[in-house]
């Protein structure tokens, strides 16, 4: 059944599912054992974050009659970050009539992916789409309609159909209320329990299975054992990496890294997308960027000056003396290039001393020409929240003064390596949403993030835990259980190793020159010679961490320093391995570019002989050379071909 | 983009746990740039005082682009500050002068019991919601979404009402500490969809007992919360509550 | 019966009959106002509409029961919604400032309700005392309604109390006519504006028109 030949990797069993891709999904159904209905009630299932993907899984497998513990960081399930979506959610329904198809949803993804995402998941992501939006609207989600009533859709990039579902500028948070609420229900109905401010530092592994997790109570500092027969992570991206993100401040990669120190591999960590469309860096005490609907260059001009260090204000600066660089460079798609090309190409302007801004680290956004072709009224109606919310970020008007903006990390392909059934490396461990790697490939589709939490949530893992559960037998559990008790001290022993340093520097200096490095040499252009040097520094800097970190307060009661600490060390280790999956993916493709490997023209060079596989790699400890484990990715469907938006 | 730095005082509400009474402390913090957020200014203060060993203060806060409903806090007697349907993380400090005295404390109100500094428990909000702030669907119910058309106009409303944070401003500038803003959104967005009339009835009533479990204020008709609301949401939605609750209690089939 | 006890105890429940009976008593204001504006037609007129009331004993004793349980309900209700609202904050705010676009809080007769209340209750309690126990002033066996009227307006403890609280009932009612409207949920964008006027305008109308007694005694008598 599995696709990966032996001579590449004897591991990874992506349990794919043979026959045509269009039967796949239902074959893999019909193949799943089941759990009888009235033995559901008999086992306990941990769902680790309550965002799209999470908060979808914990309603629904409450719903079927698991009991269900639901943990997140945050003092509500209804607060996760997938509720900063903006734009929508996409969805083959073909409701505007102009050619949408299951097919074409499927093929926009693995192409957009830059031909590195698993088919057969692609596929599945495309056939449940439907179902979701179907879902969200019998849930109250207000979806925008046309005057009849019905369903209204609009367009987003790297598609030409209009399949986009929308509830203004705040999808996300509108899917995400709909997934909560359906949560809070089973809550209701006794059968989910949740665990606010609690984080999850470590899971239980028994007889090889993951039976549980430790968590820290984050009011108490309490460190509490959780046992259960399978443990579902939706923990969301690791973009914070970067200490600059789009991410909520929040969001880290501590739970999904202590399940790959503890077996599960990690898929791809080097794919990154860095959205063109971010407000930019004003100063160093900046916490965080703010990312501007994409939907802003349909009708926004992109330049700088053509020359350099040009300090003139923008309006003084006459239109032969602004370089329009994606109109010269990508005639065809001009201002709409996809994230990843747009991105690279703002870089280029400022490294070459053309960006603007004190910093240097900015081009324009400009409508001005907009404006004057269609009237400020047309502009508002079409933008006008989002001029106010940059005017209110930055204080100036986008009316008058061109907008600046910036790229910055937005969301993380790579993930935990998971098979067609969302399980990882450890039997009973699941990983979902932006959590796992499966669906984007090298770079992800405009609303395709919160299609793909939804669809793993709803649709996919409520039908393939059970195979699992199925499969196996339980041996009752106490938290007296020898593997219960080491995963407890192992956190607690990483607390109290971070409590007794007593150095001189904050958790969130150390974060902040961990993301400079990052920023650096594996931002949007890595070389070799770069990601040497990333490795090495990343690795003198987690010494001095653990030498010279400061906290002050207790473990025993609200420390948001200590909280800080824990994810800034977890950052530490994880760094290293996204400049080891860099450096060992030798090609450019999606949100990966290899400066090494480009065309005449800077564009984007993939080794499809050598590279069209997942890198998945397995822990080997802190500061050793992970193994690698190819899954060999195959093209039957969407047959491989060079993107190109000249 | 020009910078400006101002000096500020900032009398803060300091309380180490929900036990012990708490008391305001002030710091004097200087140079802070007038581009950086409310936020990001506690930030500074907050490495300068573990710089000092001291403990730093606490708040909630996540996404800062003003959609989690994470953050909030009394600004100079103002919910998330002087800025009308602003959160406090997108506040910025170009709308303070220099040499301000700032004073800030936590949302205050008895359901929302103060767990440390500034950050207070929400959850009272999270059972309002578990009382009956849902459509009763189960996964793979759905038909398909097209089948019920939408008045657009109910959907917008829908949308106006959806739109709540759930941050707690309201209850915070109430001075009864009233959730009645919070409860009604739901309650209007889920009247106002077909979807969700099935149960509006049932659904009123439970969400109003819990509200009034959870020791919330009553409603005076004052306005401040409409006022505080980063999410614009409206006093409409509370007569529209105030129509389901009177039309569920005459209609409703209990003894 | 349960689901009454339960709609009433409600937070909503109280406000619903903080409204129907604070309407009502609006409702009763006007009449009192009709009647008492036959002072200004002449004493021969008022004294027969006084004279023509009190001889209705079985309608008297209905109405005045009535009336004495709307406002008691009234009034409960105000003292335990007070009493929860106060304990739905326990400690209060070092600065409180309003975000409704004006700095002078202290200028909305909402933040008054209590007080205002407080003060009407007060006047009320006079009023009784003076015209309908004629405990205070009692005045000689067979007064005319008419002269009984003209000598306790002009009374000086009288004619302040009554010219203070008659506007503070304004005041009070003021916010209180159109909140009504709004607990009952009667209340929808397009009339919003109408019944805030009607609400200002009748407090406006009652504080004028009660006012207008102790000054025409006093000036005109």
């Amino acid at each position: 059944m599995a696709i990966a030949e032996p001579s590449i990797s004897n591991i990874l069993d992506s349990k794919i599912p043979d026959g045509p891709i269009e039967d796949k999904w239902d074959k893999c159904k019909f193949d799943l054992k089941l759990v009888n209905p009235s033995n559901k009630r008999k086992f306990n299932i941990i769902v680790v974050g309550t965002g799209l993907a999470g908060g979808a899984a914990a309603a629904t497998l409450g719903e079927l009659g698991y009991n269900v513990k639901s943990f997140c960081i945050q003092d509500s399930p209804r607060r996760a970050h997938s509720i900063a979506a903006q734009g929508g959610i996409n969805a083959a329904k073909n409701y505007p009539n102009d050619g949408d198809s299951i097919w074409r949803l499927f093929y926009d993804t693995v192409k957009g992916g830059d031909f590195r995402s698993r088919e057969a998941n692609v596929y599945r992501l495309a056939q449940v789409a439907n179902n979701i939006i179907d879902q969200c609207t019998a849930q109250g989600v207000p979806f925008a309609r046309e005057y009849g009533g019905y369903l209204m859709n609009r367009s987003f990039g790297g598609a030409q159909v209009s399949r986009t579902f929308y509830c203004r500028g705040q999808t996300g948070q509108q899917l995400l209320l709909g997934a909560y609420q359906s949560l809070m229900r089973q809550v209701s109905a006794g059968k989910v329990n949740i665990y606010s401010r609690r984080e999850m530092l470590d899971v239980i592994i028994i007889d090889g299975k993951a039976r549980g997790i430790i968590t820290r109570n984050l009011v108490t500092g309490e460190f509490e054992t959780h046992i259960a027969d399978a443990v579902v992570l939706a923990t969301g991206g690791y973009g914070n990496a970067w200490y600059l993100s789009t991410n909520g401040n929040g969001s880290n990669v501590t739970a999904a890294w202590r399940c790959h120190k503890k077996g599960a591999f990690f898929a791809n960590p080097c794919f990154t997308q860095i959205h063109p469309t971010c407000i930019p860096r004003s100063g160093d005490y900046q916490s965080k960027l703010t990312l501007m609907s994409e939907s802003l260059r349909n009708d926004g001009r992109v330049w700088v000056p053509k020359r350099k260090d040009d300090n003139r204000p923008a309006k003084d600066i006459p239109d032969n003396e602004r370089d329009y660089y994606l109109e010269r460079r990508y005639p065809s798609f001009g201002n709409l290039a996809p994230r990843d090309i747009a991105s690279r190409a703002a870089k280029l302007e400022c490294d070459k001393g053309h960006g603007v801004n004190d910093t240097g680290q900015a081009v324009y956004l400009d409508f001005r020409d907009a404006i004057a072709r269609d009237g400020e009224d047309v502009v508002r109606s079409k933008y006008g929240n989002l001029f106010h919310m940059y005017k209110k970020i930055t204080g100036d008007d986008p009316y008058h003064v061109p907008m600046q903006i910036y790229p910055a990390v937005h969301y993380t392909m790579g993930g935990l390596w998971v098979d067609y059934h969302l399980q990882t490396t450890i039997p009973g461990l699941y990983a979902l949403g932006e959590a796992n790697f499966s669906d984007h490939g090298a770079n992800r589709l405009g609303a395709s993030a919160l299609m793909q939490g939804l669809a793993d949530g709803y649709f996919v893992i409520p039908y393939t835990i059970g195979d699992h559960l199925a499969r196996h037998s339980f041996e009752k559990i106490t938290e007296d259980h020898d593997a219960c008790r080491e995963a407890l001290e192992n956190a607690k022993g990483r607390v109290n190793k971070i409590m007794s340093i007593g150095g001189n520097r904050t958790p969130n200096q150390f974060h902040k020159e961990l993301g400079g490095i990052l920023w650096d040499y594996v931002g949007m252009e890595r070389t070799k010679a770069g990601l040497e040097t990333a490795i090495e520094k990343v690795q003198g800097l987690r010494s001095e961490f653990w030498e010279d970190l400061k906290i002050v307060g207790k473990n025993e009661e609200l420390n948001q320093v200590l909280e800080k600490a824990g994810r800034v060390a977890d950052y530490m280790e994880f760094a290293e391995l996204i400049a080891t999956d860099a450096l060992n993916r030798e090609e450019s493709c999606g949100g990966h570019f290899r400066s090494e490997h480009q065309t005449a023209d800077n564009e984007a060079m993939r080794h499809d002989d050598e590279f069209a596989y997942v890198a998945a790699w397995e822990f080997n400890g802190v500061g050793e050379k992970p193994s690698l484990h190819k899954e060999q990715l195959e093209f039957k469907n969407v047959p491989l071909a060079t993107r190109s938006y000249k | 983009m020009s910078h400006e730095t101002i000096n500020l005082t900032l009398k803060i509400w300091r309380q180490p746990n929900a036990e012990v009474e708490g008391r305001f402390e002030e710091y004097k913090l200087e140079g802070v740039s007038t581009h950086a957020s409310f936020l990001e200014m506690l930030d500074i203060l907050n490495d300068e005082l573990i710089e000092e060993g001291k403990e730093p203060v606490a708040f909630d806060h996540d996404c800062r682009e003003g959609i989690c409903g994470m953050c909030g806090m009394m600004i100079n007697g103002q919910a998330h500050g002087p800025d009308n349907e602003t959160t406090t993380c997108q506040l910025h400090m170009r709308r303070f002068q220099h040499n301000d005295k700032i004073t800030i404390e936590p949302w205050r109100a008895t359901a929302f019991p103060v767990i440390k500094d500034l950050v207070v428990d929400r959850s009272a909000f999270d059972r309002i919601i578990t009382a009956g702030g849902y459509v009763s669907v189960n996964t793979g119910n759905a038909p398909d979404a097209n089948t019920i058309p939408i008045p657009r106009k109910d959907q917008q409303k829908a949308m106006d009402a959806a739109s709540c944070i759930g941050c707690g401003a309201c209850v915070a500038a109430c001075k009864n500490a009233s959730a009645m803003l919070f409860t009604s959104a739901k309650v209007s967005q889920l009247a106002l969809l077909p979807h969700g009339k099935s149960e509006r009835g049932e659904r009123v009533l439970k969400m109003v007992a819990k509200m009034d479990e959870e020791k919330f204020g009553s409603c005076t008709n004052t306005g401040e919360c409409e006022a505080a609301c980063p999410a614009g949401i409206s006093l409409d939605n509370i007569a529209r509550m105030n129509r389901e609750y009177l039309k569920a209690t005459l209609c409703s089939t209990e003894s | 019966m349960n689901w009454l006890i339960r709609a009433l105890s409600s937070s909503l429940g109280k406000k619903y009959v903080m409204g129907i009976t604070g309407l009502l008593l609006c409702g009763f204001l006007i009449t009192h106002l009709a009647g008492n504006l036959l002072l200004f037609v002449g004493a021969e007129e008022f004294n027969h509409y006084a004279h023509t009331l009190h001889e209705q004993k079985a309608l008297l004793a209905v109405a005045e029961v009535g009336l004495f349980v709307l406002f008691v309900a009234h009034l409960i209700l105000a003292v335990v919604t007070t009493w929860e609202n106060k304990s739905a904050r326990k400690q209060d705010y070092d600065v409180n400032q309003s975000k409704q676009g004006t700095p002078l809080l202290t200028f909305f007769p909402h933040n008054w309700m209590w007080i205002t209340g407080v003060i009407v209750l007060g006047f009320i309690l006079l009023h009784l005392v003076d015209f309908r126990l004629g405990i205070r002033n009692p005045g000689p066996e067979g007064e005319e309604p008419f002269d009984k009227a003209v000598r306790l307006l002009r009374d000086p403890i009288t004619f302040c109390a009554y010219i203070a609280g008659v506007i503070v009932l304004g005041f009070h009612l003021s916010h209180g006519f159109s909140s009504a409207f709004q607990s009952l949920g009667l209340s929808h964008p397009k009339y919003n504006k109408f019944i805030k006027c009607a609400g200002t305008s009748f407090a406006v109308i009652v504080a004028v028109g009660f006012a207008s007694f102790p000054l025409w005694a006093v000036l005109f008598q």
